[in-house]
C-alpha cells in the first residue's frame, strides 16, 4: 500500500500557480462583464444629503451610477453577514468608507476614473474612532452566535484576594488589516433569477446562502465558484456589502458586472481585528500553581454590530486554574465592523501570556517550568480528560532544540555588538472549527479519480491533502486523480476558516474514495472478463493503480481496465459529520534588540506542534512560518491609524500599513512536530492547525524582548518607539 | 498597425468597434429597469472610451507582438490582465507596494501597475505565462515548487518574476543578500525562508 498522507508531497497545484495558470475569482473571464467600482463615504458619522451622478454618467464609457435611490430593498442576512445593515439601502452613514454609489462602465479605468467625478453632499458628525474616545463605559454584550461572552468558575475574586502571588497587567493592541495579497473580487452573473458569482470567498456555500437570503432566491439558484483563493486569513470569510451592492447593480443593469476593492477600500469594507484592551490579573502559591485568573477585554465595536472576535479561549481552557472570571467587553464606536482575523484569540492570549511570563519572573522561576506545573490534561470547564493533548512533549521537543536550558535568569544580560540579545517562549492554543461535509469521487474510463468536494483551498494545501487521501484510499497514483473544489456545484462543505478545512474534509474525501475503490473492486471480481472473476472482494489489495489478489499477484487488473468495460464511469460517496477541537503548542523566540536605536530582530525560532496527525509535512511547515512571521507582524509593526478628529483610515495601503517583508522574517526556524494522529479525530487522525502557530507568537517575542532590555512592552505593536 | 500574431487575444480598432455597436444594440433593446432615469448613461456606451483619445500600440510580450487600442491612462499591469487576458500577472494594491504585478521589462524586473502601457511600445515585456520553454518550466519555477515558496498562489508570479531578476542582478550572494532583494514582493502567507531557499536553489542551478 502506498502512503502519501504524512508525507511531504509538492502541491499538486504548484504548477498551476507558478506558470499564471491557475485562474483565481478576479482572474476568471466572464464574456460581456461590466466593471463596477465603489464611490465611499469621505464622511465617518452623518448622512448624504445629495448625490449628482452627472459628471460621472457623462464619462465616457460609463453605463451607470447607482446610488440609494436605485438600488432594489434588500433584507439584512444573518451570519456570515457581520454588518448589521446593507449600504446604500437608505442616506445615513455609519463608517468613513460605507459605500454610497457604484460606477459601471465597459473597462476599468472608465470606472475609476468616472468615481472620482461623482458628487456627494454630506451632513456630519464628529465621529468617535477609537477606544480612547468612546462616549460610554464598555458593557457586556449579548452572546454573539450562542456563545457568552462571560465565563466564571468558583471564585476568582476571593482567589485573588488571598493568592501568596499576583501579578496585574494592562495590555493593548492595536486595530489590524488583513490585507491579502489578493483583493476582493466579485463577479456576479444573472440569468433570470439564477445567480452566479465568481467569488473570493473562503466558504463557497457559506456565501451562498447569504446572498440567496439578500435577494430571496431559491439557495439552489446561486452558485458560487473561487477555486483559487489569493489569501483570506479571514477577510473572505464572511460575505461583505461590496458583493451585494455589485450583485444588485448586475440584476438592474441585466449584465455580469465585475467589481475589485481598491487596497485602499479593504481598509473600511472586508472586515480587521479590533483595537483591543485587556485588564488580567493572575494569583498564584509560591510554587507556581495558579489560583485565579481574572480578564476583562474591551474590544472596538461599531454602532451597528456588536460580536465579539478576539475572545478569551486560552484562558479558559489551557491552564489549570480553579478560579476563573473572564469579562469580554466592547465599546460602541463610529467604525466599520470588524471580524474574523487569522488567530483571533491571539490578541487576548498575548495579556495571557505575557502576564504568566511576569508571574514567572515574580517567582524567580523559568517560564517554561511554569507552565508545566500548571499543565492540564482535564477541559476545565467540562472536567473531562482531553482525548489527545501532547503539550508537554511540545515542550520538550522544541526547549531541546532550542536550548532554553542555556538561558540566563538575568534581563540584560547578554550583548552581541550593539544589540541586547533575549530569549522567550510561549505556549500556543487553538480552538479550530469543523463543519460536516460531503465528497464524491469519480472513477472515469480512464481510469483516474475525480473528487468532487465544495471545500476551499486559501493557500493551506487542501487540492494537496484531499488528492493524497484518495490516491492511497484508492491505492493509484497521485497523478491520477484530480481534485474539484471552490463550487457550490460541488457536494456541500463547509468555509476554510477557523483551521477548520482539513477537520472538516479529510474524513469525507477518505469515505468517498473507499466507497469508490470498493465498487470498482465489486465489478471486477463480478466481471468473468476480469483476472479477478470469483475472487472474494476482500481478497483484493488496490496499488499503483491496479487491483491485485492477495494471494496470487499474478491475478491482476487495473482500474481503468474494470470501468472502461463496464462502460460507465463509477462514483460514490462519503459523509462525515465532525468535530471542532484543540491544538497545541510552543514557541521559542530569540530577539536582537539594538541598543540605541530600539530596533527588534527576530533572528530565530523554534516550535514544536501537537497537531494529531500531520497530513503533509510540508504544507503543515508552511503553516509554521507563515504563522510566525504573522506574530512578528503583530508583535512588531502592524498597526491601522485612525483620525481621531475625522475617525478615518490615515494608512490604508501597504507603504505606511507595515505587514512584515522577506527581510524580516526569522533567518532560524525549526518547525517540529509530534506527530502523534488524534484517536478522536474524524479526519484520519488531523486536527485543524492552520491558525495555531501565531498565537504565542507575539508574547514570546515580547517576552524575548523583555528578557534581552529588562523593558516590559505591554502595548502591541512594540514598535521602536516604545523600546527607545 | 502590424498585425497581430494572436489575433484571438488581440482585439484590433476593429473588433472594439464591432462589440461596442453589439453592446449599444442590446442596451437599447432592454427596457430599463431603474426607476430613477437619471442612473444610466443617456449617452450609447461604448468600450473602449472616447475614441478620440485612445492610442494604438504594440505590445510585445512573452515574444510576442499584441496591437491594441488603449487609452494612456490604461497600466501596463491593466493592459496585460483586462486586454491581453494574461492573468497570470496580479494587482495585490495598484500602487508599487506590494510587488505582485511584477514582471520584465527589457530583462529588469518592474512594477507593472506604476507604469502605462502606451510607454512600454518597442520594450520587450516578459510576465509568468512566458517563463517556461513549453512544457520545462524554468528553474526557478520550479524552484519554487520543490522549496515550497509559496501558499496562496496571489504573490507568486510576483515573487518568480522578481526572483529572475534579482538572480540575473547577481543579489544572490548570500541568503542575507536575498532577503534584502527580495524584500520589495510581498508575501503575505509569509513563505519567505521558502522563497530564500527557492531563489538560492535557482542561483546555485543558473551559475551551474
Amino acid at each position: 500500500m502506498t502512503s502519501l498522507v504524512g508525507r511531504p508531497v509538492a502541491r499538486v497545484d504548484g504548477r498551476a500557480k507558478v506558470t499564471g495558470a491557475a485562474r483565481y475569482p478576479a482572474d476568471n473571464p466572464v464574456p460581456g462583464a461590466l466593471h463596477g467600482f465603489l464611490v465611499t463615504s469621505e464622511v465617518t458619522k452623518g448622512e448624504v444629503t445629495d448625490i449628482d451622478t452627472s459628471a460621472a454618467l457623462a464619462h465616457p464609457g460609463v453605463v451607470a451610477v447607482l446610488t440609494h435611490r436605485d438600488m432594489p430593498r434588500l433584507t439584512v442576512p444573518p451570519f456570515p453577514y457581520l454588518k448589521g445593515f446593507i449600504p446604500m439601502q437608505d442616506t445615513v452613514i455609519h463608517h468613513a468608507g460605507q459605500p454610497v454609489a457604484i460606477v459601471v462602465a465597459h473597462t476599468v479605468e472608465q470606472a475609476h476614473g468616472a468615481a472620482t467625478l461623482v458628487a456627494v453632499r454630506y451632513r456630519a458628525e464628529r465621529p468617535r474612532a477609537v477606544i480612547d474616545d468612546a462616549a460610554e463605559s464598555p458593557y457586556l454584550p449579548p452572546p454573539f452566535r450562542d456563545r457568552r461572552n462571560e465565563f466564571q468558575r468558583g471564585d476568582a475574586a476571593a482567589a485573588w484576594a488571598q493568592a501568596e502571588i499576583c501579578v496585574e497587567a494592562r495590555c493593548s493592541s492595536a486595530t489590524r488589516h488583513h490585507n491579502p495579497i489578493e483583493p476582493h473580487a466579485t463577479t456576479a452573473q444573472w440569468d433570470g433569477d439564477r445567480l452566479t458569482l465568481h467569488e473570493t470567498a473562503q466558504g463557497v456555500n457559506l456565501t451562498k446562502g447569504v446572498i440567496a437570503a439578500v435577494f430571496a432566491l431559491q439557495t439552489e439558484n446561486v452558485r458560487v465558484v473561487a477555486p483559487y483563493l489569493g489569501g483570506g486569513f479571514g477577510a473572505k470569510g464572511p460575505v461583505w456589502s461590496h458583493t451585494i451592492i455589485n450583485a444588485a447593480a448586475a440584476r438592474i443593469l441585466r449584465r455580469p458586472v465585475r467589481l475589485v476593492l481598491s487596497r485602499a477600500q479593504m481598509y473600511t469594507m472586508a472586515g480587521h481585528r479590533s483595537e483591543f484592551r485587556q485588564h488580567i490579573r493572575l494569583g498564584a502559591t509560591r510554587a507556581g500553581k495558579l489560583t485565579a485568573l481574572l480578564t476583562t477585554t474591551t474590544a472596538q465595536l461599531s454602532n451597528t454590530d456588536e460580536s465579539i472576535f478576539n475572545t478569551c479561549e486560552s484562558a479558559r481552557f489551557l491552564y489549570d486554574c480553579p478560579n476563573l472570571h473572564i469579562r469580554q467587553e466592547g465599546v460602541r464606536l463610529d467604525v466599520a465592523t470588524s471580524s474574523y482575523m487569522r488567530s483571533p484569540e491571539t490578541t487576548a492570549h498575548f495579556g495571557l501570556e505575557t502576564a504568566l511570563d511576569e508571574l514567572s519572573w515574580a517567582l524567580d522561576m523559568d517560564p517554561l517550568e511554569l507552565r508545566r506545573r500548571n499543565h492540564t490534561e482535564f477541559n476545565q470547564e467540562t472536567g473531562q480528560r482531553f482525548g489527545s493533548k501532547h503539550l508537554l512533549q511540545c515542550y520538550d521537543l522544541a526547549s531541546r532544540a532550542f536550548g532554553w536550558s542555556q538561558r540566563k535568569r538575568r534581563p540584560g544580560a547578554t550583548k552581541d555588538g550593539d544589540e541586547y540579545v533575549g530569549w522567550g517562549m510561549a505556549t500556543e492554543m487553538h480552538t479550530f472549527a469543523a463543519m460536516p461535509s460531503t465528497a464524491s469521487v469519480t472513477v472515469g474510463l480512464d481510469g483516474k479519480a475525480v473528487l468532487r468536494v465544495a471545500t476551499q483551498d486559501i493557500g493551506t494545501g487542501t487540492y494537496t491533502i484531499v488528492s493524497q487521501i484518495v490516491a492511497d484510499a484508492m491505492g493509484v497514483p497521485l497523478d491520477a486523480v484530480q481534485a474539484h473544489i471552490g463550487d457550490t456545484a460541488l457536494p456541500v462543505a463547509g468555509v476554510s476558516a477557523a483551521s477548520a478545512t482539513i477537520a472538516s474534509v479529510c474524513g469525507s474525501v477518505d469515505r468517498a474514495a473507499r466507497a469508490a475503490r470498493d465498487a470498482v473492486v465489486r465489478l471486477a471480481v463480478a466481471d468473468d472478463r476480469s483476472p479477478l472473476f470469483g475472487v472474494p472482494s476482500d481478497e483484493v489489495e488496490t496499488r499503483h493503480g491496479h487491483l491485485i489478489h492477495t494471494r496470487n499477484h499474478e491475478r491482476r487488473d487495473s482500474y481503468r481496465a474494470v470501468v472502461s468495460r463496464s462502460g460507465k464511469p463509477v462514483e460514490a460517496t462519503g459523509s462525515v459529520p465532525n468535530l471542532p477541537g484543540l491544538s497545541y503548542g510552543v514557541v521559542f523566540a530569540e530577539v536582537r534588540v539594538h541598543a540605541r536605536l530600539g530596533s527588534v530582530r527576530v533572528t530565530r525560532v523554534v516550535t514544536a506542534h501537537d497537531i494529531g496527525r500531520v497530513m503533509n509535512r510540508r504544507t503543515a511547515r508552511g503553516q509554521v512560518i507563515g504563522g510566525v512571521t504573522w506574530g512578528i507582524g503583530h508583535a512588531l509593526m502592524e498597526h491601522t491609524v485612525y483620525d481621531r478628529n475625522t475617525g478615518r483610515v490615515v494608512n490604508p495601503n501597504l507603504s505606511t500599513y507595515l505587514v512584515p517583508v522577506c527581510a524580516d522574517a526569522p533567518p532560524a526556524l525549526e518547525a517540529l512536530f509530534v506527530d502523534e494522529p488524534d484517536p478522536g479525530s474524524t479526519a484520519l487522525g488531523a486536527r485543524g492547525f492552520g491558525e495555531t502557530p501565531i498565537t504565542g507568537v507575539p508574547a514570546a517575542i515580547g517576552n524575548a524582548i523583555y528578557h534581552a532590555t529588562g523593558r516590559r512592552v505591554r502595548d502591541l505593536p512594540i514598535t521602536q518607539d516604545k523600546l527607545l | 498597425m502590424r498585425k497581430s500574431p494572436h489575433p484571438a487575444t488581440s482585439p484590433t480598432r476593429r473588433t472594439v468597434l464591432k462589440s461596442t455597436a453589439a453592446a449599444a444594440a442590446g442596451a437599447t433593446l432592454v427596457p430599463n429597469p431603474v426607476s430613477a432615469a437619471s442612473s444610466v448613461s443617456a449617452a450609447a456606451p461604448t468600450t473602449a472610451g472616447d475614441a478620440s483619445e485612445a492610442v494604438e500600440i504594440t505590445l510585445s510580450v512573452n515574444g510576442h507582438k499584441h496591437a491594441l487600442t488603449v487609452e494612456p491612462r490604461v497600466t501596463l499591469l491593466d493592459a496585460l490582465r483586462e486586454r491581453l487576458a494574461l492573468t497570470g500577472t496580479k494587482k495585490g494594491c495598484d500602487r508599487g507596494e506590494c510587488g505582485a504585478c511584477t514582471v520584465l521589462v527589457d530583462g529588469e524586473r518592474i512594477k507593472s501597475c506604476l507604469t502605462l502601457a502606451v510607454m512600454r511600445e518597442g520594450s520587450a515585456i516578459t510576465t509568468v505565462e512566458g517563463l517556461a520553454d513549453g512544457d520545462r518550466l524554468h528553474p526557478v519555477q520550479e524552484a519554487f515548487i520543490r522549496r515550497d515558496a509559496f501558499q496562496c498562489g496571489g504573490c507568486t508570479p510576483g515573487q518568480i518574476m522578481s526572483a529572475v531578476a534579482c538572480i540575473r542582478e547577481g543579489h544572490t550572494g548570500s541568503e542575507e543578500e536575498i532577503r534584502q532583494w527580495m524584500s520589495g514582493n510581498i508575501c503575505r502567507c509569509a513563505c519567505y525562508q521558502n522563497i530564500v531557499a527557492a531563489v538560492a536553489d535557482a542561483a546555485r542551478e543558473g551559475r551551474g
